[in-house]
Parts: C-alpha cells; sequence; structure tokens
C-alpha cells in the first residue's frame, strides 16, 4: 500500500540519518520530502538490481530494532565492500543529508532534486546551522554559540526502536 | 527542538473547549457550518432539540460569522492536519476581515446595532486604527491614541481632520523606508498610469506595547535591550475574555472614479507625493476617490507566535496564470489588460525607472497571480471554498454590499510556532504553510516559490529588525522611528 | 544617430561597479549617459538566480548567473557551454584548466621554471568574471577594505614596481565617499591599532556610515589564541618581529536595516556567489540611483566591437553588436550599430577593456601607444591553508568572513617578497575541500577525500550524526591574499584564431609569478603554520590530488587560487609611454576616452579592489564632468 510504503521510507530514512521521524516527516508536513525522495530514489534505481523496494523489504524485516542497528545492518558499516542494497541505502542517507542524488557507489553529484531539497539538507542542521544561501536566524547570530544538536532534529535521546 | 510536536493550538482539547466558548456568541449550540442568515440559524435552534441522553453536546465547528467581534485566536475545528487547520485559518482571516471592516462606533469598536455592507460601503473599524505616520513622529515624540499624524505641508491647505492621507507609494517608498523585499520594491501603476497607494495601521493593544516600551523613536529602540515581543490574541475562556492582541493592517488603494464607488470599498483620500532629490521632483497633494484592492491582515496570537498572515484582493484585479493560458479572461481588471498580448506587456515586469508618483506614467503594471501553494496544496482549495460561504453571506446582509467584491487569497500560518505567544522553537520560522504567499497588489513583482526569495510573509517578516538591528517580532514598522 | 549629433552626452561600457557610478553621477549633473551592457538585464527579483544557485551541482562564484552550464533541468556541469557560441561568454572557475572547447581565455595551465630563472610561467590566471547587468560584483564578498599607504608607493618606499599617480590624501577623501555609496558597515575605533601596525589612516572625525558587523565564534577563537603572537619569517633579511592580531573587516553589508532600503544581513553564509536578501552593496543599487536620475538608459545585450578614432586620437563612436537568442531555436543572431557621445568610458572590468581596445581601429589598437594594453595582468593570488580547532569554532555561519589577520600587510619585507593580508573564513572547510559535501560521503562511503578519515570508516545512523557534526563544528580556513608583482610578460592578447558566438576573438592569457611572489607564498604558509600551532590548531593544508594551478616552489607543493580581483591591464601613471591612463583614468592618448576598473591599478596591494574602483570612479567622473560643457 502507497501509504505505508512511505513512511516505512521515512521511519527507514530516520534510523540511516540519526535524525528524529518527526523531524524529517512531521505531522504537518510543509515540505512532504519523504514522497519526493521516494519518488527520486525508485525512478533512479528502477531498472537496478537493488531498487527502494527491495530495500524497504529488508528494512521492515528489521524495523523493531534501535535505529543505530538498523542503519549498520542497512549500510553494512561493520563490512568494506557493501552491497548494491547497501551502496543505495547509502545514496538514500546523502539524498537527506545533501538534497542531492549520488548514484550508488559514487561520491559525485548527478543532481540536485530542487530548492526545497537544499534549503533542508540534513548537513547543515548537523552541523547546528543553516544552508549556505538560506538563514532563518537574525543578525548578529554568529557572535553566539547555536542551540544544541538536538535543537537541530538529530535524534540524540531515543535508544528505542523505529517510530 | 524537542521531537518535533504536532502543532495543535494550545492543546485539541483545550482548544474544543475555547471553540465551543468562541462559537456560542453567535451560533446555536449543536449548529456547525456556515451560519446562513439570521432567518436559517433560527430555524436550526428550533429543530429537534437535543437527546435526553448525558451525551457531551457536540463541540461547533469555526464558522465564517457576521459579527464584529474581532476573534481574539484561531478557533480549532478538530481535524488536525494540513488541509483541516488551513480551513480553521481561513475562517479565522474572514472572520477577522468581517469584524475588521464592520462600521465602528464613536469609539472605534464595530458597532453591534449595525451589520457590514448594510448600506453598501461603511467606513471600517481598521481605518481608526492608528496611522503607522502618527506613531512613529518625525521628532521621536510621543504619539497619541487618535492623532493624524504629520500632515505634509503640500496636503495643509486641504486637509481637514479626519481625512485619510496616503503617503506611501510603494512598500519601500522614498521617504517612509519600510523596505521588506530584496529589491527595492516597484509601484504598482493602474491602468489609468496612477501609482496604487498603500497605508500601513496599528491596533491599539500593538500601539500601547510600542508606547509603553518607548519603541516610537530611535533613542527608546536603541535603549530598549531585549527582542521586542509584541502581545497575543486570544480566545475567551473560562474565567477570561481573550484578548485582541496585535493586529497590524496593510491596505492597497487604487484611484477610481466615482462611477466606480460601488465596486469597491471607498474613501476620500489626500494623496501625497513625497519629495525626492533623485529624481529631483516637488511634492505633490490632491484629493482624490479612492478604492480598496488588496488588504493584509497580520494579527500575532497565542497559537501563532511567528503570527497569522490573511491577505485579501479585490475580486477584479488580475487573472491567475491559469486563466491567462486557457483564455478564460475578463472584459477588465483593475491590473491586467486582456487586449494586450504578453510580448508587448510583459506580466509582473518592474515598471522602468525613474518612478516618479505625482504624474500619470505611460507604463501600466500587467499584472498575473501566480499561485504559489508549495507546502500546502490544500491553500488554494481552501481558500475558494470559504470565499464560496463568506461572500453569498456577505450579500445577504445587502446584495450591494462592496465587500463582496472581496477574496482571501489564503492564510499563512506557523505549523510549528512553539509553545507559548513569547517562545520560538529552534527553527524561529515556525515552518509555515502554505511555504510561499504573495498578494498580487502587495507583492507584485515577488511572487514564485523559490525558498528565500520569492514572497513569504513569515518568512521575509522574519528578517525585521528596529532601527538598531535587533529583532523586532515579525514588523517592520519600528524601522520606521526617528 | 548621426555622427555629427550625439544623442548622448556620454557613453559607457559596461553596467558593472564603475560604469554605474560613473553614470550616476554624470545623471545627477543633468547629462544623459547610454550604457551599453554586454550580457542580458538585471533582472526583477533575484529568484531565478537563486533558483540556479540552489540548484547547481557545483556552488562556484559564477553558479547563479548565465549562461549556466549545461541545459534542461538535470544541468550536468560538464561538457561547460562552448564559448565559441556563446554571445557574452566570459571565464569561471569552472573553466580553469579546461581546453577551447570549455574556456573562454584560452591559457596554459602546466607551470615551468621561467626562462630568465625569475620565477614560474604557464601558470593558469585563476580570477573570474560576468558579463551581465550589473557585473561581477554580484559576487563581492563585501570586504571593503582601504589600501595603505604604501601600497601607492611601492617604487618609492620599497624600490619595487610603481606608484600610483593618485596621491594617498585624495584617495582618503574619496574612501569616504566610496563607503557613503556602498554603505561600509565599520568602526575607525575598531581600526585604530593598524595605524601602527600598517599605517592605515582616516580624515580626524571619521566614521563609517554603518556600525561593525559581530565578529564570528571563528574570528573570536583565533583572536584569543594568537595572543601575542609576532612572526620573524623574514629574518635576517628583515628581521623584525611583526604582531599578529585579528581586525574586524570592514564590510559593504547592512549591520542596520534599510541602508538604501535593503534588509539587515542575516548571515546567509552566501556573499559568494549571491547575497540572497541584498543585505550586501552590489552594483545594482548604484545601477538604480543612475535610472532614477532620468538622464541615464541601459542598452542591454550590446557588445562594443569597435572603439572608432578620428586622426586627431578622438574617440567619434562606438561600434556594437546587440545580439539575441530566439527562444524556440536557440538561434543567435546579432544587429550592428553604432552611437556617438562627448566622452566615452570603458567599464568592462580588466579583460574585456583589453579585449575592446585591442580589437579597434582595425586591429590595430586604441589608446596604446605604451604597448601596457594588455600587460601586467594580476590577481590577488591566494594562498589557501585549514585547519581543525581545538574547540568547536562553529563555522558555516554568519557572512562568509567577518574578520582578517591585516597586520602584515605593510613591512620592510615588500623589498624582497610579496605582502599579504590574511582573510579568515566562516565557511569552515568549503573552500578548500568542498564540504560538508566531502565529508559527508566521506564517512558514508568510506573515502578519504577530507583527510578525515583516514581509517575509511563507514558510519550511519547517530554515529554518522555525531560524527559529522564533530568534525564540520572545528573546522576552519584561512586565506593570504597576496600582492603580486606586475610582470609585462603577464598578458592578455587578442587569440589568432579562437572566436567567440559573434565572431569576436577570446583573450589569450600568459601568466606567471616571479620570485618575490612566489617568495610571499612561502611567507604566507609559514604566518599560517605559526597561527595554527600557537592556537593548537591541527592543520590539514595539503595538495595530494593533481589539479590545473598546481605548481611547486623551492620543494613544496602549493595550489593557485584566484581571489577573484583582475587587475593592472591598463595600468595608470604618469608617464604616457610606460602607462595607459592617468590618475582620473582618463587615456594618455585618446582626451575623451577613460578606462576604468582595477585594470587601472599599477600595483594591487593587499586590500580587495571594490572599494578602490568605486573610489576611484568618483574621481573619474569629477574628471568627465569637468569636460563636457
Amino acid at each position: 500500500m502507497p501509504n505505508d510504503d512511505i513512511q516505512d521510507f521515512a521511519a527507514m530514512s530516520a534510523a540511516l540519518t540519526g535524525f528524529q521521524l518527526e523531524f524529517l516527516k512531521p505531522a504537518l508536513d510543509t515540505t512532504n520530502l519523504s514522497q519526493a525522495y521516494f519518488d527520486y530514489a525508485t525512478k533512479a534505481t528502477q531498472n537496478e538490481q537493488a531498487t527502494v523496494q527491495t530495500l524497504l523489504t529488508a528494512y521492515r524485516a528489521i524495523s523493531t530494532q534501535p535505529p543505530q542497528q538498523i542503519a549498520d545492518t542497512l549500510l553494512e558499516t561493520a563490512g568494506q565492500f557493501p552491497s548494491p542494497q547497501a551502496l543505495l541505502a547509502e545514496s538514500i542517507t546523502k539524498l537527506w543529508y545533501t538534497g542531492s542524488w549520488y548514484p550508488p557507489g559514487s561520491v559525485v553529484m548527478s543532481e540536485v532534486v530542487s530548492s526545497l531539497a537544499y534549503t533542508n539538507g540534513l548537513a547543515w542542521q548537523v552541523m547546528q546551522s543553516h544552508p549556505m544561501g538560506y538563514s532563518p536566524f537574525s543578525f548578529g547570530y554568529w557572535a553566539n554559540e547555536p542551540g544544541p544538536l538536538s535543537q537541530f532534529g538529530v535524534d540524540t535521546g531515543s535508544s528505542t526502536g523505529a517510530k | 527542538m524537542a521531537a518535533h510536536r504536532i502543532a495543535l493550538p494550545l492543546g485539541a482539547a483545550v482548544l474544543v473547549t475555547l471553540s465551543l466558548a468562541g462559537c456560542r456568541r453567535e451560533l446555536p449550540a449543536g449548529s456547525t457550518g456556515t451560519q446562513e442568515t439570521t432567518a436559517t440559524a433560527t430555524a436550526a435552534a428550533t429543530a429537534a432539540p437535543p437527546p435526553a441522553t448525558a451525551a457531551p453536546p457536540a463541540p461547533a465547528q469555526p464558522a465564517i460569522v457576521l459579527s464584529p467581534a474581532i476573534p481574539g485566536d484561531l478557533t480549532f475545528g478538530g481535524v488536525g492536519t494540513l488541509a483541516g487547520l488551513q480551513k480553521d485559518f481561513d475562517i479565522l482571516s474572514w472572520n477577522s476581515f468581517i469584524s475588521l471592516n464592520w462600521p465602528p462606533d464613536a469609539n472605534g469598536v464595530g458597532d453591534p446595532a449595525k451589520k457590514i455592507g448594510q448600506d453598501g460601503d461603511n467606513p471600517a473599524v481598521w481605518e481608526d486604527f492608528a496611522n503607522v505616520d502618527a506613531v512613529f513622529l518625525p521628532d521621536g515624540s510621543t504619539p497619541e491614541w487618535g492623532a493624524s499624524g504629520e500632515i505634509p505641508p503640500a496636503c495643509k491647505s486641504l486637509y481637514k481632520p479626519g481625512m485619510k492621507v496616503l503617503k506611501q507609494v510603494g512598500k519601500t517608498p522614498t521617504v517612509l523606508t519600510a523596505n521588506s523585499q530584496p529589491f527595492n520594491t516597484g509601484p504598482l501603476i493602474d491602468q489609468n498610469g496612477v501609482y496604487t497607494r498603500f497605508e500601513i495601521v496599528i491596533n491599539k493593544p500593538m500601539f500601547d506595547y510600542i508606547v509603553a516600551n518607548n519603541l516610537y523613536s530611535k533613542a527608546g529602540q536603541q535603549a530598549f535591550t531585549q527582542p521586542a515581543d509584541f502581545p497575543c490574541g486570544s480566545n475567551p475562556g473560562p474565567g477570561n475574555n481573550g484578548a485582541e492582541g496585535a493586529i497590524m493592517v496593510k491596505s492597497a488603494w487604487m484611484v477610481i472614479d466615482a462611477a466606480q464607488k460601488g465596486r469597491f470599498h471607498s474613501s476620500e483620500a489626500l494623496v501625497y507625493s513625497p519629495p525626492s532629490e533623485n529624481p529631483k521632483v516637488p511634492a505633490s497633494c490632491s484629493m482624490q476617490t479612492v478604492g480598496l484592492v488588496g488588504l493584509h491582515i497580520a494579527h500575532k496570537t497565542d497559537s501563532a507566535s511567528q503570527w497569522v498572515w490573511s491577505t485579501f484582493e479585490h475580486i477584479d484585479n488580475a487573472p491567475t496564470e491559469e486563466d491567462v493560458k486557457s483564455g478564460k479572461l475578463e472584459k477588465s481588471y483593475n491590473y491586467y489588460d486582456p487586449s494586450c498580448p504578453a510580448d508587448k506587456c510583459p506580466p509582473n515586469q518592474v515598471p522602468p525607472r525613474p518612478w516618479i508618483p505625482s504624474q500619470v506614467s505611460s507604463y501600466h503594471s500587467q499584472v498575473v497571480r501566480i499561485f504559489s501553494y508549495r507546502g500546502n496544496e490544500f491553500a488554494p482549495e481552501s481558500a475558494a471554498a470559504r470565499n464560496a460561504d463568506a461572500r453569498p453571506l456577505l450579500a445577504s446582509v445587502n446584495p450591494k454590499s462592496v465587500w463582496t467584491n472581496y477574496e482571501l487569497i489564503s492564510t499563512q500560518w506557523p505549523t510549528n510556532p512553539g509553545s507559548n505567544c513569547a517562545e520560538k522553537p529552534g527553527d524561529q520560522l515556525g515552518h509555515p504553510a502554505p511555504i510561499f504567499l504573495a498578494n498580487a497588489t502587495l507583492e507584485t513583482y515577488i511572487q514564485g516559490m523559490v525558498p528565500n526569495v520569492s514572497s513569504s510573509c513569515i518568512e521575509c517578516h522574519n528578517n525585521a529588525a528596529t532601527t538598531s538591528g535587533k529583532p523586532s517580532d515579525f514588523t517592520y514598522v519600528l524601522q520606521r522611528a526617528q | 544617430m548621426s555622427a555629427n549629433q550625439p544623442q548622448y552626452d556620454f557613453v559607457i561600457i559596461g553596467a558593472g561597479v564603475s560604469g554605474n557610478l560613473i553614470a550616476w553621477q554624470l545623471g545627477l549633473a543633468g547629462k544623459k549617459v547610454l550604457i551599453l551592457e554586454a550580457g542580458p538585464a538585471v533582472p526583477d527579483n533575484r529568484g531565478q538566480y537563486m533558483e540556479n544557485f540552489y540548484t547547481s551541482l557545483a556552488k562556484t562564484p559564477e553558479s547563479p548567473y548565465p549562461p549556466l552550464p549545461g541545459n534542461g533541468s538535470t544541468r550536468p556541469l560538464f561538457p561547460l557551454p562552448d564559448p565559441g557560441e556563446e554571445a557574452a561568454p566570459r571565464f569561471t572557475v569552472l573553466q580553469i584548466g579546461k581546453g577551447p572547447d570549455q574556456s573562454y581565455m584560452i591559457q596554459e595551465s602546466v607551470p615551468a621554471k621561467a626562462p630568465d630563472g625569475n620565477g614560474l610561467r604557464g601558470l593558469p590566471f585563476s580570477s573570474t568574471f560576468e558579463r551581465i547587468g550589473g557585473g561581477t560584483a554580484w559576487h563581492w564578498l563585501g570586504t571593503s577594505l582601504r589600501l595603505v599607504p604604501h601600497d601607492l608607493t611601492m617604487q618609492t618606499t620599497y624600490g619595487v614596481a610603481q606608484d600610483w599617480p593618485v596621491p594617498y590624501d585624495e584617495l582618503e577623501l574619496l574612501y569616504g565617499k566610496a563607503e557613503a555609496a556602498i554603505g561600509v558597515a565599520a568602526s575607525v575605533a575598531e581600526q585604530a591599532p593598524l595605524q601602527q601596525a600598517i599605517g592605515l589612516r582616516y580624515p580626524p572625525g571619521y566614521e563609517y556610515p554603518m556600525p561593525p558587523i559581530p565578529m564570528s565564534i571563528v574570528d573570536e577563537t583565533v583572536s584569543k589564541g594568537i595572543a601575542g603572537l609576532t612572526v620573524s619569517v623574514d629574518a635576517p633579511q628583515d628581521p623584525t618581529a611583526y604582531p599578529v592580531f585579528v581586525s574586524p573587516t570592514p564590510a559593504g553589508r547592512n549591520s542596520i536595516p534599510n541602508y538604501q532600503e535593503r534588509r539587515q544581513c542575516a548571515g546567509n553564509t552566501n556573499c559568494i556567489p549571491i547575497c540572497p536578501i541584498q543585505a550586501k552593496w552590489d552594483p545594482t543599487v548604484t545601477l538604480n540611483q543612475a535610472l532614477d536620475t532620468g538622464n541615464v538608459t541601459v542598452q542591454y545585450q550590446t557588445v562594443a566591437v569597435n572603439v572608432a578614432v578620428d586622426a586627431n586620437g578622438n574617440v567619434t563612436g562606438i561600434d556594437y553588436l546587440q545580439w539575441s537568442r530566439d527562444a524556440q531555436t536557440g538561434v543567435l543572431s546579432s544587429t550592428p550599430g553604432s552611437v556617438s557621445a562627448n566622452g566615452f568610458a570603458l567599464c568592462a572590468h580588466a579583460i574585456e577593456n583589453v579585449k575592446l581596445l585591442l580589437m579597434s581601429n582595425g586591429r590595430q589598437g586604441v589608446a596604446n601607444s605604451s604597448d601596457q594594453v594588455g600587460r601586467n595582468l594580476m590577481d590577488h593570488v591566494l594562498y589557501l591553508s585549514w585547519a581543525m580547532a581545538e574547540q568547536p569554532v562553529w563555522g558555516y555561519r554568519g557572512p562568509l568572513a567577518t574578520s582578517g589577520i591585516e597586520s602584515l600587510r605593510d613591512g620592510a619585507f615588500r623589498k624582497f617578497r610579496s605582502a599579504f593580508r590574511l582573510e579568515i573564513g566562516n565557511e569552515g572547510w568549503n573552500f578548500p575541500k568542498g564540504d560538508p559535501y566531502t565529508t559527508l560521503n566521506d564517512f558514508i562511503s568510506g573515502t578519504n577525500d577530507s583527510a578525515l578519515n583516514p581509517d575509511g570508516q563507514r558510519l550511519g545512523g547517530l554515529a554518522l550524526a555525531t560524527k559529522l557534526n564533530e568534525l564540520y563544528t572545528h573546522q576552519f580556513r584561512i586565506a593570504a591574499l597576496l600582492d603580486q608583482m606586475p610582470q609585462p610578460d603577464n598578458r592578455v592578447t587578442l587569440h589568432p584564431y579562437y572566436i567567440d558566438g559573434l565572431g569576436l576573438p577570446r583573450p589569450h592569457v600568459e601568466y606567471g609569478l616571479d620570485d618575490y611572489t612566489l617568495d610571499g607564498f612561502l611567507a604566507a604558509k609559514e604566518v599560517c603554520t605559526a597561527i595554527y600551532e600557537k592556537m593548537g590548531a591541527k592543520e590539514y593544508t595539503e595538495y595530494p590530488n593533481a589539479a590545473a594551478g598546481d605548481f611547486f616552489y623551492k620543494g613544496v607543493k602549493y595550489h593557485l587560487y584566484g581571489a577573484g580581483h583582475i587587475m593592472g591591464t591598463h595600468r595608470m601613471g604618469i608617464d604616457p609611454k610606460t602607462s595607459v591612463v592617468n590618475g582620473a583614468q582618463r587615456s594618455h592618448d585618446c582626451a575623451n576616452l577613460w578606462i576604468t576598473g582595477s585594470g587601472s591599478f599599477p600595483t594591487v596591494g593587499t586590500a580587495n579592489p571594490t572599494l578602490t574602483i568605486v573610489a576611484l570612479a568618483f574621481k573619474t567622473a569629477q574628471d568627465i564632468l569637468s569636460t563636457l560643457t
């Protein structure tokens, strides 16, 4: 069912990125990036061996595990030669962090999904800042320390299974 | 920030109670949906009585009502989705529009003995609010509520107390510098080559906060060391009457002739063009009949510390992109010439400089409304549905009511506002929905969907500051202090 | 338009920093001015430029501005548009090291020892420019530093290069006008320590138009960390121990709302390539002021192709091509035209001014009896270093740079090696390493392009997030802007056979650096390392990969970056035999021709050039008005 796909994709992405699910897909979701990224990744890998659906199947089998464990499993972080499926998990992680697509196995950006995706990239949150070119802050903020990492959407507290 | 909460204002349970209280002002308990004529409401009230069991009464749904009571805050309709809340905020917008345009009594409060539009047109409650020119005086002296502000020398011979004086030409005028756009916003020039005029007023709670904190002068702002924090509106609840909260209204006016008066809320006004060094022009002032073409209402409330942003346009202003593409055009518009092809009249183009408002221009703005509903695709649906409710309601008072010629474009509201009036979340914008919103008469040249550039009330107003550079709580009025 | 009855008093070529300033001044004085601009018009809002930037695969200085690389929605970066097909092609960062099929300027990029033994030749000139309404300074950083007195007297004071034909007392006053025209935020009191250090001075009682921009945490950390540091990297030739301290940088961006009706800076950290909210001044502000006079007209997509002169050496008119591209077919077409006036100014920046002068008069050249047009091409060549601070500094916040180390910009060492200023960057490792992207990819894919992942770790989830946070928040970089020596063999000429889409010759660039400048690199490297050591930061400056712009000097590998400052190609001087224009930027050869911009600088000092360009433009405007009746 399409609804499960997006919700599971978002929950999986939360685990992969280390961010809170409510941050990636809030109840009132004005950006709808889960849908946009699901669609993009699905289209980009439609002729590949590892697709978004195969990755979601793998995710669903372990979705009750703690998020860090899910991430390590899907990304195969313990190994040195990740499978095509793990490479896709890498691409999806990079997609959330940058708003751009890196084809599985590549460290070269192939496309920025959209300006909205760029301004919602998680890399800028993870550094406790804002995207270059999009500041929601006020004059002089740079002279003061930023708020804590948890304030920027990172899931610093949770140790339970995916929501 | 804690886990991204569902941003139900004040918690759903509390709101249901509040909405009951709010609705009870107008609707008999148990009636739902749009308020039709008084006759229909009476009929509903005399319908089958509620069942005798102890089930609690169904919460009254928020509805657009003919009432002079300015809503203090959102009334939550029970559906906490983007669509549901957009509907509630759009209802709030219409209720604000109706109450603020209600005919005032001698004290400036909406007169319960009258109805909006009963005589066709009427002066509006918000027109008794304080014009920013009367708040931020040239010598930084203390303003008085009800005072007229400085009358420019060029207007002195024409002026009589109570007259409207329209001084602002663009949203970034040469003399009064309330800039809010990345480029200097261009002026809006009508089909007769005449410049559109703007006016900004603030209500008493906003005025009182400015006076109490000496924010009406540069020196006073310099001494004010904390960020500005205007009072929030709230609905009446158990044991309290609620609060109006800070409201600012920005209006756009087009010069019209007497024959057009039936179709606009209109006013006689002194239209003032300031002198300038570059271009070198003298001041001028003349008496004109002006018709309202655009209205922004910004309201700070308990459920929206980033304020609620409602915007209305006259129905004849401009076609949409869709209308132009499909060729479904009206015979005439306030700001669009249907007979001029796109290559001769490129849409939404800034008029060429120099801009001289005292002269009739050979350039006419060719405005097309671009819907930019990224972030809440239900916004246009909801606005259209609320317009379909509100306009007949206004017509029911008097079919010739000028107020039936206005439509809600949409309402921008924060989905994640922060837990109370003063506090803002880490992302201080509060994730507005819809992400972009523009009024074709007030943000003509920055309609679109580019982050940080295209018109978004909350995103742009977030950058507003005092003359000493401190955050001014989403209002650009404070930077007018002298 | 007949040559006998000009409609215009004055014609300006180029709607950029100096062109718009001069047009404004002339328009205020009631003169009728026509600006010919090679590129497209200033857009009604910067939405399209921002959209271009947001969706660009490489956030280079040129990334918002047309012509864009690629086409269609995916816009792959390469191959770049063929400059042979473009009507107003220009040089971009992505073109450096590319061949003529992609690079507008034709130049070498493989350095070799100079035949005369002095330095290196064959280095790629690495600063770029735009050809659009508003010009290159759409993407200036905003740094508004004044040259210091010794910058104007390099020959007299240090026995090298040339003196400027403008006395500092005069320039000091012109700077005040420039700072008001741009809107510079700074405090004279905060600049006071530089009076002793480098001779910076202001007229008594002078105050900047706006209060200073607050320093960043990066600035404060460096400042505290180097407290008390002195360096004597030139001992024994110059044994002086120079103090090293941080100064806030005067900047052309609004520290309060409403200067010129523009917004207050919100720290978008994007000054280069574009400020989304125009808190930073750019030349379109001045262009609007020029248009407001009612006396200035701009004609876009109009490329000047010939400066017509009569037998007496007076300029009689400009011939041009006005171009357009068919929206459907993409076919480029152009219409010739010409315009005459009483006076003319070339304000098309240091490369295009040269190209026009050399093309003119049947390729015999105009205003070039000195043979200096195109020669002495200079840049502030950049030595870039980067490090990880001991504690979090939270880069990627605030304007791109808010402070620098200015105390090393002058001294006895200028007799034998380049001086430099140090710019402290607020954008982490964005410039040196392309972060956050590079480090992100390293820790997801297990690569080590950042040098921060030597073990090839692969991470996910919270482990990834906390690792990235730890690394990004400690990153910072320092760039040295070097005072490059003028060399006559560093020159721009017309390429004999490569042409652009309008059939005009493209620039051929020959470039290198002499030992004086290269020894400056060496000194900059030592100073940066000393700074990192003193503050307990771990330095990561290293250029492991091969790239155009790499070079070796005295056994050390460096990489050549340009600061974006193209200078020197039509230098000013007293002697018409050795200079192109005088101190007012008027041609020695043609009494009604001015050639303006950083191309007029005979030496480059170590201050970013824009403020000086504006200051000189005021002088030029006054000179022009003295000739127009």
